[in-house]
């Protein structure tokens, strides 16, 4: 019973979480974008930026009334789904959370509505407003990893001499987990590279048509060089994160590579398929590689599922591949920046066979940046399981004990109400694209 | 550090505060939804209406999202009961905030006239749906909830929905279109604004005997009234709460040109009602009709010293600047709304 009401809660916090995330990239990114043309037509009063600024806002702009909404449900479910686990962190977690909304949260809602309903004849207050909302956006990433790396790797604590829930006993550690930075950096990133990337297939669809040419070769281009930037550094950046999780949640990372046997010196098996006890394929191993990638070392040491209790593992399969895919994807990118930085600089007018071939091809690349970030999400979280704080606090002894029924029925509800309104965003962005950059203004 | 005690007392007065001025906040983007549901006779009417409440509905919610993230902050044990033991209300109510934020922001982005009235129907059928249960949730807070020893909830679902509950869902409703008719009235010109003073001298009437009935009705709940005749100084309450929402009416019929005022007052009723409530509760947030020992009290519930005393001086910093700069916002955007 009580593992039924685990599974749907569990559930129901996946299906709202990811929904969420799929505006919460492009709100930064594109937010920062945004925020850089507001600014530009300030300064310079040229035509060229207001319309990149209209254009590209009001694509912001049903990205952010999706996203901020729908950011509602995870609060909710802290208490609805998830009330013990909210007693137990509540000390610690939940200041994060509040001054995620009492500092980033009224300040980008506060600045969207004057930046949405001012025109462009006050480009100052227009840009000021921009800028606010783009920085309001990068501090609530900062609030909410906090409160996520505490469940990674828990610091700045101590427990209550009844042992039922954290303290908080320094702030100065919650704020300097190097967990935090490293996940921030990491997301921040993929962010600009998803947004880096949809700028640039939406710029090259205007291209292939030759509609406002002259705009989307700046897009275009911008899209590109943040593109190869973000690509470039996404694995660098990745591979100290990897060290870092192979040192502080070890059990995580051998789940990431499906490593079983303790050792040093060990390859990486580019073909692997792991199951519940072992790997049932693995076939072309490099040498060393997999020591590396998790600790740093070629010679390094890993702590191999099997020396760890069965009931301290994550769902192996899941962890794997959901790494994998990101990897895969993340090699993916760089081959298309690189691509696209290429023909940018040889051809800005993006006219050649071989460039509008590049065009398509990264138009259906838009939902790969997506389902890369999903993976990533999935490692990290998948990956602390059977944890909901990192050796701490059991993800089973977390959940509200409510009726299934209600579970059942909410999430039901959630669901079919996610649905409508995925194609409701779909259907706006489509036509938000194909209407072009004459945008007509609120105010 | 300030003292334990004294920070406990100090976050249930934040507490108090915070979750009012969410409801004053919120009250006329809200009400302005409920209304875009049938006073308008245009879809031009309609959409001056929602750009009354356009800029600034977005920050105000937030003040929702604070109240909630303080409680979780300031009062975990209380967060946590709160939320499971009113499980399908809190899933309606995030369902609604949803309806609401997506169809407000989109009604004007659209210019598919089918698509608008679905985003018209939806921010109106959200912005009822968040009123109701809010009403009935603080109707069941300020009447307590059946809690036995060691936090055991005993309530239904069905058990949260009594006569007076609903009473409490039609006050809020009632003040919420108030709140949402003059600042309409306020903001815009022509038809719609001259409709929305109309029904606000209605409204305002209706706010007032309503909400007259259902205080009866709370100071006759087993006790409610205790706090109040440990203190009669609190009946000052109540007092001021009456006397806002009789200014409100007298405001509304002597200055129906100048409704802004009648508004205000409305959020003087609003607020002073809120705090009506918040008095009974002290030192309880969650209170229990079984026994009143068995309630979730404020001091049971609260974080430690340090993470009150730090998300204090947060709040000491952060809440001045949030409130500054939201009323500047106002400034920004004097001009009265035409039809188009």
């Amino acid at each position: 019973m009580i593992e039924d009401i685990v599974l749907l809660s569990r559930l129901q916090f996946a299906i709202t979480v990811f929904f969420h995330f799929i505006f919460v990239p492009l709100t930064i990114g594109l937010g920062a974008m945004v925020a850089g043309f507001e600014v530009k037509y300030w300064k310079t009063q040229q035509e060229k930026w207001k319309k990149l600024a209209q254009f590209w806002g009001n694509l912001f702009k049903i990205n952010f009334a999706f996203g901020i909404v729908t950011g509602f449900a995870m609060t909710f479910q802290f208490g609805t789904n998830w009330g013990p686990y909210s007693e137990f962190m509540g000390d610690v977690f939940a200041s994060p959370l509040a001054l995620e909304a009492l500092i980033a949260f009224f300040l980008e809602a506060t600045f969207f509505g004057i930046w949405l309903f001012t025109n462009h004849k006050r480009p100052a207050l227009k840009a000021v407003s921009m800028v606010l909302v783009s920085v309001g956006t990068m501090i609530s990433a900062i609030w909410i990893i906090t409160a996520n790396s505490f469940m990674q790797n828990p610091v700045g604590y101590q427990m209550a001499e009844d042992g039922t829930k954290v303290l908080l006993s320094d702030i100065g550690a919650v704020l300097t987990n190097p967990y935090l930075w490293y996940m921030l950096i990491h997301t921040l990133i993929a962010a600009y590279l998803l947004s880096a990337l949809f700028m640039a297939a939406v710029s090259g669809y205007f291209l292939l048509k030759k509609s406002n040419t002259d705009i989307f070769r700046t897009s275009m281009k911008l899209g590109v060089y943040v593109l190869v930037i973000s690509a470039l550094l996404l694995p660098c950046f990745g591979m100290f994160y990897g060290h870092y999780v192979g040192d502080v949640q070890p059990v995580k990372a051998a789940a990431m590579e499906a490593v079983w046997e303790s050792g040093s010196d060990l390859p990486m098996y580019l073909i692997q398929i792991p199951s519940d006890s072992g790997n049932t394929v693995q076939a072309i191993g490099i040498p060393y590689l997999g020591s590396f990638l998790l600790t740093g070392d070629l010679h390094g040491e890993v702590t191999g599922l099997n020396d760890i209790a069965e009931e301290d593992r994550p769902p192996v399969a899941m962890t794997f591949f959901s790494f994998r895919i990101m990897v895969i994807l993340g090699v993916v990118f760089i081959l298309e920046a690189l691509a696209g930085l290429y023909l940018v600089r040889k051809d800005p007018a993006m006219e050649s066979p071989k460039s509008r071939k590049y065009i398509k091809l990264i138009l259906y690349s838009v939902p790969l940046p997506y389902l890369a970030i999903a993976f990533g999400w999935a490692v990290a979280e998948v990956g602390r399981q059977p944890w909901i704080v990192y050796g701490l606090y059991r993800t089973a002894e977390a959940v509200s004990t409510v009726p299934a029924i209600q579970i059942i029925f909410s999430t039901g509800l959630l669901l079919l109400f996610y649905l409508l309104l995925f194609f409701l965003f779909l259907y706006l962005m489509v036509k938000a694209v194909s209407a072009g950059p004459e945008v007509a203004e609120h105010a | 550090m300030l003292e334990y005690e004294l920070l406990i007392n100090i976050w249930f007065a934040l507490w108090c505060v915070i979750w009012a001025l969410c409801l004053v906040a919120d009250s006329f983007p809200l009400g302005a939804g409920m209304l875009a549901a049938f006073l308008p006779k245009t879809m031009g009417q309609t959409l001056q209406v929602a750009k009354s409440v356009g800029p600034f509905w977005g920050g105000n919610q937030v003040w929702l999202i604070l109240a909630a993230g303080g409680t979780f902050a300031a009062f975990p044990l209380i967060f946590s009961k709160m939320f499971t033991w009113l499980y399908i209300p809190m899933m309606l109510l995030l369902i609604a905030v949803i309806l609401r934020g997506i169809c407000i922001e989109l009604i004007y982005h659209d210019d598919n006239a089918k698509l608008q009235q679905v985003f018209r129907y939806g921010w109106a059928l959200g912005s009822l749906l968040i009123a109701v249960v809010l009403g009935v949730a603080f109707t069941n807070f300020f009447r307590g909830l059946v809690i036995n020893a060691d936090y055991v909830y005993g309530g239904t679902l069905l058990g949260l929905f009594g006569v007076h509950a609903l009473l409490g869902a039609l006050l809020f409703v009632l003040f919420f279109l108030t709140s949402g008719a003059f600042w309409v009235a306020h903001k815009t010109t022509g038809e719609i604004s001259e409709k929305c003073s109309r029904f606000g001298k209605k409204s305002s009437i209706a706010v007032a005997v309503t909400a007259l009935i259902y205080i009866i009705a709370l100071f006759n709940t087993d006790g409610f009234a205790a706090n109040y005749n440990a203190y009669p100084i609190a009946y000052a309450v109540p007092l001021i709460a009456v006397v806002f929402a009789l200014a409100c009416i007298g405001l509304a019929v002597k200055k129906s040109d100048k409704p802004f005022f009648a508004f205000l007052a409305n959020l003087g009723t609003l607020f002073f009602g809120a705090a009506t409530g918040c008095v009974s509760l002290y030192p309880y947030i969650l209170k229990s009709t079984v026994n009143p020992e068995f309630g979730v009290s404020i001091f049971a519930g609260a974080s430690s010293q340090m993470t009150l005393s730090l998300m204090f001086y947060a709040a000491l910093i952060f809440v001045p600047i949030v409130l500054i700069y939201q009323l500047w916002s106002y400034t920004r955007f004097k001009e009265k709304i035409p039809e188009a």
